[in-house]
């Protein structure tokens, strides 16, 4: 591999070697967004600096880095939430399906409702888990009772929660447990059919039980939806990813293979984080 | 007396004062209170709620104060309530960061404590000098000039106490800002924003100032807003200074009534927000 | 069973642009929202430019027929149209200061009651029952303060005052004359017990804010409470403590109800403050709906307008005083 490639973060990945997978052209899976050249500021304070890396379709990308390095400013990049906060602002293109994001022109509602995002502290609606669901799909589509009842129990079911609440629907979000909330969160993103979705740590509030329930769901989602995760715990990331990439100081390190960067990581700061030598 | 015997007495003494000071202060609370319902409760009857005010020497009730009062109190509640939420959504919500929002705090907040008084003179000024005569909506608007600084800031509190992962999860699944704030903010900031409302009612409840020149008083029982209207703390105001006994011992009766409901609404509020916390 | 899966790329495209259809329309009603919600905003610095003119406007005819001796006249004549706000003037200062006086100590006693000697289990019925006192409208003060209080001084206090100091040699002006009852120290005690469930509740939570750590480094060195309270605490909570009685001026100086019942309107300035007197909002509510004549009317709105600028300076020193605690807290 050549260190210009490895520095610009992109490399050529081969076709993972788990279940096959529909890939654009052959060998290579087809990327869903690419980010170009991406600087991101808080301020005048520089956070992200000439990031490249690719999310490829129906793949689960996982980000690992030490706290700080600027993998979940990244991820809030995609969806554009930066843009609620005044002093943030990124140059450089995200392209989703080709076309660039960050462009003034771009409808952010309609963004948003494309790739979906679930943060790391679950965020049930002060509403009926029945209320969550629907809320959300009432608001794009005017559809009768008896499809909002099906798009919401088909979305808690693909959220592996639909047997734990079938029989409490009108009970408040709040009233479930932390682990139930985060996938009544993950049913909410999934009802209005995204494209992508974007993961912020979704288990690091969670208990060892219910974190397992997540990852097993995150793996039957990447054959519908493409996948970013941003998580420090590397364990998960090499447990639930096809790809990962290392970021360190608001630079992307290493991108590849989750089990190439795993074993064989080309760079001596990947290296070192995955061994524990810093973290 | 060496010199730690002294600072145990100095400190000794000040503790006692304290507790001396905390019962001066229970006590003034129990005195007024208890000469209240010792004078107030003796003379209340259907009567006082069913007859007109009377003229000195003859009996009579508090019917056309009471009503005026409840008509004032809606009408300035229907009138600022709005506008209060309005522009407390507008400084948590849409105008976070702006210079707006901290010079409208500012103002609020020193018209929140400002002298009632110079808010009747405000609305004479406007609503009664130059139509000629006073009148109830001249009352009412001045009632509600108390109303708005009260909503404004418990609406602007309750809103940032919103967590702001809640915002950013509402957003992130395409909604536009104001169903994020409708629905969502709104919803979660509700027992909050009703307390506010509650105090601003016990507020105006006992406000004689700005009535005195805009709403002024009626002898008779009328709900003609374009005519001066009666109100509980007026005729308390004006049966307590005449040297009439029974006119002041209406006087007496008046002053329970509000006491009780202001008292009243400050319970309820303060256990809607003991609630609205806990879930 | 409903399909989640991705659309193909078709539909995708299709529900893409009837979305984009659906949020065009919102974004309207969106923007029109966004708009009430400035405009209301807007509407709070309306009110207060409103206020200012209006009592400007209906101030300039006295202000322009008596100039600036309006402040220094004692003499106010509604026959002659001779109106000075001396005693007006005086009687708000002088009652509010006497009132403070009052208030602060006790109501930073009781503070420091409920946040180092109260048991834990009275502390919320205390500061519900000290929040109540704030709560109890100032026209009940004022009745109670007619009917019960002012005689009670009158037969009990105030002659036992007036014999006490009558040969000490500057006091005794200050509480000489007969018994009335009512008057200008009436009045200020009435005020004090209601400015003090202000100074309390914020000087509580002020002093609830200091740190643990930093009272328990000084017990650990020896220090009793007192010593805990004058060296760490107050001077931590110095500006909050501050912040929270100009707030309390701020309300004694324009409380009306409660004064009016008990000064004893007299438009005189008088040493002693056992003498009835009066306070601008006194004035007003007393005065206003009889006032015959525009420069009647005009010299009581002058009068408010004078009452709004001092609550005015004293109110927005107290912000600016709370805004830098906040700035420091947090």
């Amino acid at each position: 591999m050549s260190s210009a490639a490895r520095i610009s973060g992109v490399t050529q990945p081969p076709v993972p070697t788990s279940a096959d997978r529909p890939s654009g052209t052959a060998g290579k899976p087809a990327e869903k967004i690419l980010i170009r050249n991406l600087d991101f500021y808080y301020g005048d304070n520089k956070a992200l600096k000439a990031v490249n890396v690719p999310l490829y379709d129906r793949r689960v990308t996982a980000f690992i880095g030490p706290s700080g390095c600027g993998k979940s400013t990244l991820l809030r990049i995609l969806n554009r939430i930066y843009d609620l906060y005044p002093h943030q602002r990124a140059e450089g293109e995200v392209l989703l399906d080709g076309r660039n994001i960050l462009d003034s022109g771009q409808d952010l509602n309609l963004l948003r409702a494309r790739i979906g995002m679930v943060f790391q502290k679950p965020t049930p609606f002060p509403m009926s888990i029945y209320e969550n669901i629907a809320f959300g799909v009432r608001l794009f589509e005017k559809l009768p009772r008896a499809e909002i009842d099906a798009r919401v129990q088909s979305a808690l079911r693909r959220a592996a929660i639909w047997d734990e609440v079938k029989d409490k629907l009108q009970a408040n979000g709040l009233s479930l447990s932390g682990g139930q909330q985060q996938r009544l969160c993950i049913a909410r993103t999934v009802a209005l059919k995204p494209e992508v979705i974007l993961l912020d740590e979704p288990c690091s509030a969670l208990d060892p039980i219910s974190t397992a329930k997540i990852e097993e769901l995150i793996d039957e989602l990447k054959d519908d939806y493409t996948i970013a995760i941003v998580t420090h715990n590397m364990q998960q990331a090499a447990r639930v990813s096809d790809y990962t990439a290392f970021m360190y100081l608001g630079e992307l390190v290493e991108f590849g293979t989750t089990s190439r960067m795993f074993t064989t990581p080309g760079d001596r700061r990947t290296q070192d984080y995955i061994t524990g030598r810093f973290g | 007396m060496d010199l730690y015997r002294r600072r145990r007495l100095r400190n000794t003494i000040v503790l006692a004062l304290s507790i001396g000071a905390t019962a001066i202060g229970l006590g003034w609370l129990a005195l007024i209170l208890g000469t209240l319902v010792y004078q107030g409760f003796s003379g209340l009857s259907l009567a006082v709620f069913t007859e007109m005010t009377p003229p000195p020497g003859a009996a009579g009730g508090l019917l056309n104060p009471i009503i005026g009062s409840l008509m004032l109190t809606i009408l300035a509640v229907a009138i600022g309530t709005p506008i209060g939420i309005l522009a407390g959504t507008y400084m948590a919500e849409y105008g976070k960061y702006a210079k707006l929002t901290v010079v409208v705090r500012f103002i609020n907040d020193i018209l929140l404590s400002a002298p009632s008084i110079v808010v009747g003179l405000f609305v004479y000024e406007i609503l009664v000098a130059p139509i000629g005569h006073f009148s109830g909506w001249a009352g009412a608007v001045a009632l509600a000039l108390i109303v708005i600084p009260v909503v404004v800031r418990t609406t602007e509190d309750m809103l940032l106490l919103v967590p702001k992962e809640l915002r950013e999860s509402a957003t992130s699944l395409g909604l536009p800002r104001a169903h994020v704030v409708r629905y969502v903010s709104y919803r979660a900031a509700r027992a909050g924003m009703i307390t506010g409302v509650l105090l601003a009612i016990a507020r105006i409840s006992g406000e004689t100032a700005p009535l005195l020149f805009t709403a002024l008083n009626n002898q008779f029982f009328s709900t003609d807003l374009n005519a001066p209207i009666s109100s509980l703390p007026a005729v308390i105001f004006q049966f307590a200074l005449s040297p009439y006994a029974d006119w002041q011992k209406l006087a007496w009766i008046g002053a329970l009534i509000i006491t009780f409901a202001v008292l009243a609404l400050s319970i309820t509020a303060r256990a809607l927000a003991a609630s609205g916390k806990s879930s | 069973m409903v399909d989640l899966a991705l659309p193909s790329s078709g539909d995708a495209v299709a529900s893409g642009a009837s979305r984009g259809r659906i949020l065009a329309r919102l974004r309207l009603s969106d923007a029109v929202f966004r708009h009430f919600t400035r405009a209301s905003a807007v509407l709070v610095l309306v009110i207060l430019s409103g206020v200012i003119i209006a009592l400007v406007e209906g101030a300039l005819p006295a202000l322009r027929a008596f100039g600036f001796d309006f402040l220094i006249e004692e003499r106010w004549n509604p026959v002659t149209e001779k109106f000075g706000a001396l005693a007006p003037i005086y009687g708000t200062l002088v009652t509010s200061f006497i009132a403070m006086l009052i208030a602060v100590p006790l109501g930073l006693l009781i503070a420091l009651f409920l946040t180092e000697l109260c048991p834990m289990w009275l502390r919320r019925p205390i500061g519900v029952a000290i929040e109540l006192l704030a709560g109890i409208p100032s026209i009940i003060y004022g009745i109670w303060g007619l009917f019960v209080f002012a005689p009670f001084l009158q037969r009990n206090l105030q002659p036992v005052l007036i014999d006490w100091f009558d040969n000490v040699p500057i006091l005794s002006t200050l509480f000489e004359g007969p018994p009335y009852g009512i008057g200008i120290l009436t009045a200020s005690l009435i005020l004090a017990v209601m400015v003090l469930p202000f100074v309390t509740s914020i000087s509580r939570d002020v002093f609830e804010a200091v740190p643990p750590v930093l009272k328990e480094a000084a017990y650990g060195v020896g220090c009793t409470t007192w010593e805990v309270v004058w060296n760490i605490v107050l001077p931590y909570a110095r500006v909050g403590v501050i912040g929270g009685i100009m707030l309390g001026l701020g309300r004694a100086l324009g409380e009306t109800m409660a004064v009016t019942f008990v000064i004893g309107n007299a438009h005189k300035v008088s040493a002693s403050i056992l003498a009835p007197g009066t306070t601008i909002s006194a004035t007003i509510a007393n005065e206003f709906t009889e006032a015959v004549g525009d420069l009647y009317t005009s010299s009581l709105i002058a009068l408010g307008l004078i009452l709004f600028v001092i609550t005015f300076i004293v109110l927005a020193a107290a912000r600016y005083l709370l805004m830098r605690l906040e700035k420091r807290v947090g």
